[in-house]
């Protein structure tokens, strides 16, 4: 098993009440899952996932990852694990403006201290995958919609990871380009990758092989 | 990774070009204005720093305790220094030194030398190398020491050692020889002079050689390594009981009160060190460094308000780059990776500036050195120590100023970071603190410069009790005699248009362009009390040509035979006497000589206004040497009048330069250092004062894009454009008034101790400080106007249309 929520909550106050953003969420991920989390705005699917990327912290509960406690683990301890194991795609890409694609995409093995030699090599593999080798010296802002979540997604994968956290990936594409990369997905998800998306759409939920909904914070049954 | 951070440092400075240009200007014109300052401050701590044996070097001076108080007087009389080093233990040199001018007689080089009588060990106490020759030339009682410069100008080389020298010297034609060679004289020395000979041709030599009574010299000693001065002023009790009994005995009868040691009269030492930062008052010493590092101060208040801006920008700034560490976290970023992300962008805007202002501080040195009149020079700054605590203080300086930003903007959350949320609640006390701090320190330097002015001008404007606007001063440095060129003069002029009136004193009013100063005074009993007075010589008219005002009785006439026993003396001096009629009373002065009071003049400050007037009684003696002759002119064309008194002593003294001035213009050489201040601390005000506007203004930008929303939603209930500007500019205000409240007592403070050191001040008011702080808001108001109004404009659909 590759990552196991128990009975997570997460509220915050407001007037003095507590308003619950995870409400009693349980959820065991297999490696080789793709899973897609639905739900209306405001149900909690980007906390959930922000919550399973260690971004965030939740009041109750435990939270597993790859045998390791996350919930009583410390800062350091938990940058580590998941600047080992998670890649982040995000809805907005996310790509820092003043780099170019290859410098994008280089950055995570910056922060794992991996040699130079290693890390021109393995950018280079990641920009022929993804076929944006003409690219390289590019900056964000001269790439399509389309073109910037390709690189965030090869920024996600460069470091290896075993899951893949995506929110809205295909939120600010057109149709086609959000199929491009779903299909990405889908492939990666062969490879082996642990993907877990959170979507609006059921077209896009479609690709995953487990649908979770949510409501309000909480798991629901059947939509 | 390091190539990895200065490459996005500067495609990030780049990008936001207008932003990086203001900082690189503010923080270069900061350091270039800290740079000026502070090779100001150094230069002037480092005068008479360079002598080797400085701990051990000082200079001798009495304190006296007279009826009156205390009397500190730095003259010796001749056989003092040699009977010292015979009686006392501990002294290795001792050294008596007289200023004075000599003039050479070499045809067509009539130059005017600085020369210095001295004794031989005074080569061995202080450090100015002697290039060739023996140290000890003045031994030899017929050489001259002169320096390279001074043997350049006369011969037009170096390798002159046993050339003859001819020189006028007190009237006296005197031949030298040449004996040795000195490097030129460091300008940071004290003691300036162009060639020095032995003390045995001093003024008046053989006549004091063995009087106790008569005073004109200062007196330099080198104590042994393993004494202390106090150890000297102890033994010295002895000393003064045998030499000085008759004084002592005299102020015992005056009523005087012995000081703390029990001493009447007592022998002190003042650290050679601490000359260029002493002053005697008369009653006590004064050494205070305050002047340099007041102006170093300045210079670090400025390079704080640029360091304060810098990181309110930073601050301010970042929350376009929210995204950007909310994603480097992600990516798995620590937080010291970020830190040091951040600092190195901000080290290379500090390190670019520095080169910029090192540059800037280069191109205005010149202009510098001429405003504030200083030798200093930035190339004398590169001393080891200098460079390393400029390098210190840069350091420090990168590290606070851009290392606290960068401590903020690591530390923020990643999901708040990744959302562009700027949680910058607690960072405004900070921020507001940091304004508080910066308009205290505007607000200080703005009294400053007013309170600075303002005692200017008072002195500058003050009634001196004399005529200072038409008299013309012209120091005698000619070939003949004194006497005889006044005589000349009196006829060359006589008769011009313009030309009221011609007389002639041995003391000039003011500072001359001859740049020389000195003051004579004398001690004598009068009704069973000893009395002292200071001494003019005068000619006939003196009174009349400077418009000095007759209290009672008459002054030197020519209808009266016998005025070479007469004196007219002023008001203090009359008190001193202690006369309420003081005409027609006897002195007995110089032992047996009866002078008569002829007439009082009211009281006129013939000294600088940091002192109270004193005693002064004018003689008027044919055989006393005068100095300075005085022209008074009419107030029509006074510059022709000014050429034509030029052109006639040119033709009297074809060598001789014309050294003639303005006694207004005198008077205001004496405010050299008042000027200079007042220019240094306006200066620096100003550029605090546009720093703190740059950075103000890059807040109230950062105000208003927070408050944006809040703007919009206030303008749809229907607040009005004044009250939303009033809203964004009341929190301003109420900084402006928190540093008012700090910065005018402190600044009375400074300032009520400055003007302590003048007699004659000004009164410190409020309104000065209130001016100050008005001023201040006033530029706070002006510069944030600029944002806040636009954003109380704007159309209010805009800025809410943002979320």
């Amino acid at each position: 098993m590759l990552l196991q929520l128990n009975h997570i909550y997460k509220w915050v106050k407001q007037g003095g009440k507590r308003v619950f953003l995870l409400n009693d969420i349980s959820l065991d991920v297999e490696e080789g899952e793709f899973i897609s989390i639905m739900g209306p705005s405001g149900s909690g699917k980007s906390t959930l996932l922000n919550v399973i990327g260690m971004l965030d912290e939740f009041q109750e509960g435990e939270y597993i990852f790859d045998g390791e406690p996350v919930h009583s683990l410390k800062e350091k301890q938990r940058s580590k694990l998941y600047k080992e194991y998670i890649g982040f795609v995000f809805q907005a890409y996310h790509l820092i403006d003043e780099l170019t694609v290859y410098e994008n995409i280089e950055t995570p093995l910056l922060y794992k201290n991996i040699k130079s030699s290693e890390r021109k090599a393995l950018v280079a593999d990641m920009l022929d995958r993804f076929n944006i080798v003409g690219k390289k010296d590019l900056f964000p802002a001269q790439l399509s919609g389309g073109q910037q979540q390709l690189v965030g997604i090869a920024r996600a994968l460069i470091a290896k990871p075993k899951l893949i956290l995506a929110d809205e990936p295909t939120g600010n594409l057109n149709s086609k380009q959000g199929e491009e990369i779903m299909e990405l997905f889908k492939e990666l998800n062969a490879e082996g990758v642990t993907i877990i998306q959170a979507t609006h759409s059921e077209s896009n939920a479609a690709y995953g092989n487990r649908i979770i909904h949510l409501l309000d914070g909480s798991k629901q049954l059947q939509p | 990774m390091l190539k990895n951070y200065i490459k996005i440092a500067f495609r990030n400075l780049w990008k936001d070009k207008s932003f990086t240009l203001l900082n690189l200007l503010r923080l270069s014109v900061a350091f270039a204005a800290a740079l000026l300052l502070g090779m100001y401050a150094f230069f002037d701590l480092s005068y008479d720093q360079f002598h080797e044996n400085k701990e051990d070097l000082f200079q001798v001076y009495y304190s006296e305790q007279t009826p009156d108080g205390q009397e500190l007087a730095t003259s010796m009389p001749v056989p003092f220094a040699p009977a010292l080093e015979r009686e006392l233990p501990n002294i290795k040199h001792i050294s008596r030194y007289i200023s004075d001018h000599a003039l050479n007689l070499e045809e067509g080089k009539e130059l005017d030398l600085r020369l210095i009588f001295t004794d031989p060990e005074f080569f061995e106490m202080f450090s100015f190398e002697t290039l060739r020759g023996p140290v000890d030339v003045l031994k030899n009682d017929s050489q001259i020491s002169i320096t390279e410069e001074t043997a350049q100008r006369l011969f037009g080389k170096t390798e002159v050692l046993g050339e003859r020298l001819n020189l006028l010297v007190n009237g006296r034609n005197e031949v030298f020889t040449v004996g040795s060679i000195l490097k030129d004289i460091p300008v940071t020395s004290g003691l300036r002079f162009d060639a020095a000979v032995n003390f045995t041709h001093s003024p008046n030599y053989a006549e004091n050689v063995d009087r106790w009574d008569s005073r004109n010299h200062s007196v330099f000693i080198q104590l042994s390594a393993d004494t202390t001065p106090e150890a000297l002023t102890q033994s010295a009790v002895s000393f003064n009981n045998l030499h000085y009994q008759g004084n002592i005995e005299d102020l015992k009868r005056d009523g005087a009160q012995p000081n703390a040691n029990g001493n009447y009269l007592e022998l002190n030492l003042l650290p050679f060190k601490d000359i260029h930062f002493a002053d005697f008052k008369g009653d006590y010493l004064k050494v205070s460094r305050a002047y340099p590092y007041m102006i170093l101060g300045i210079g670090l208040l400025i390079l704080f308000i640029a360091g304060i801006n810098f990181v309110n920008m930073s601050i301010a700034r970042s929350a376009q780059r929210l995204r950007e560490i909310g994603m480097r976290k992600t990516l798995g970023a620590a937080k010291k990776q970020l830190f040091f992300q951040f600092w190195s962008e901000s080290v290379w805007i500090f390190l670019i500036a520095l080169l910029l202002g090192i540059g800037l501080s280069l191109a205005l040195e010149s202009p510098f050195r001429q405003l504030f009149n200083t030798p200093a020079r930035l190339t004398d700054m590169s001393s080891s120590t200098l460079v390393i605590t400029l390098l210190i203080s840069f350091i420090l300086i990168t590290f606070i100023a851009g290392g606290y930003p960068a401590l903020v903007l690591s530390k923020l959350g990643t999901l708040k970071a990744l959302k562009g949320k700027l949680d910058l609640a607690g960072k405004n006390r900070v921020r507001n603190a940091l304004m508080v701090v910066q308009f205290s320190i505007a607000i200080v330097l703005i009294s400053g410069t007013l309170v600075l002015g303002k005692q200017l001008d008072y002195m500058r404007n003050k009634d001196l009790g004399f005529n200072k606007e038409q008299v013309v001063a012209i120091p005698l440095n000619g070939k003949r005699t004194n006497r005889q060129n006044v005589a000349l003069l009196r006829n060359e002029l006589a008769g011009k248009p313009g030309i009221l009136s011609v007389t002639a004193s041995d003391n000039n009013l003011g500072l001359g362009k001859d740049g020389s100063t000195y003051f004579s005074r004398m001690g004598f009993d009068y009704k069973g009390r000893g009395v002292s007075t200071n001494m003019l010589v005068v000619d006939y008219d003196y009174p009349e040509t400077l418009g000095l005002q007759l209290k009672e009785g008459r002054t030197f006439s020519r209808s009266y035979s016998g005025d070479s026993l007469s004196i007219v003396i002023n008001e203090a001096m009359a008190r001193e006497l202690q006369e309420e009629d003081p005409l027609n009373k006897q002195l007995i002065i110089d032992d047996s000589i009866k002078y008569t009071v002829v007439g009082v003049l009211k009281d006129y400050n013939f000294q600088s206004l940091n002192k109270k007037i004193e005693p002064i009684s004018l003689f008027m003696k044919g055989d006393w040497d005068l100095y300075y002759a005085f022209v008074k002119v009419a107030p029509q064309n006074m510059a022709q009048t000014f050429e034509s008194i030029e052109d006639a002593w040119k033709r009297i003294e074809p060598n001789a330069e014309f050294l003639g001035s303005f006694l207004d213009e005198n008077i205001d050489r004496t405010f050299k250092r008042e000027r200079t201040m007042t220019t240094i601390i306006s200066s620096g005000s100003l550029i605090a004062i546009i720093l703190s506007c740059i950075g103000l203004f890059a807040i109230s930008m950062l105000v208003v894009t927070q408050r944006t929303k809040e703007i919009g939603v206030r303008k749809v209930v229907g607040a009005s454009v004044a009250q939303i500007t009033f809203l964004l500019t009341k929190d301003f205000l109420k900084l402006v008034g928190v540093a008012f409240v700090i910065a005018a007592p402190v600044a009375w403070w400074l300032l009520s101790q400055w003007l302590q050191d003048y007699e004659y001040r000004i009164e410190l008011h409020l309104w000065i400080f209130l001016a100050a702080g008005l001023l201040a808001v006033f530029i706070a108001l002006f510069t944030i106007s600029f944002r806040t109004i636009r954003a109380a404009l704007k159309n209010p659909v805009e800025s809410l249309r943002t979320e």
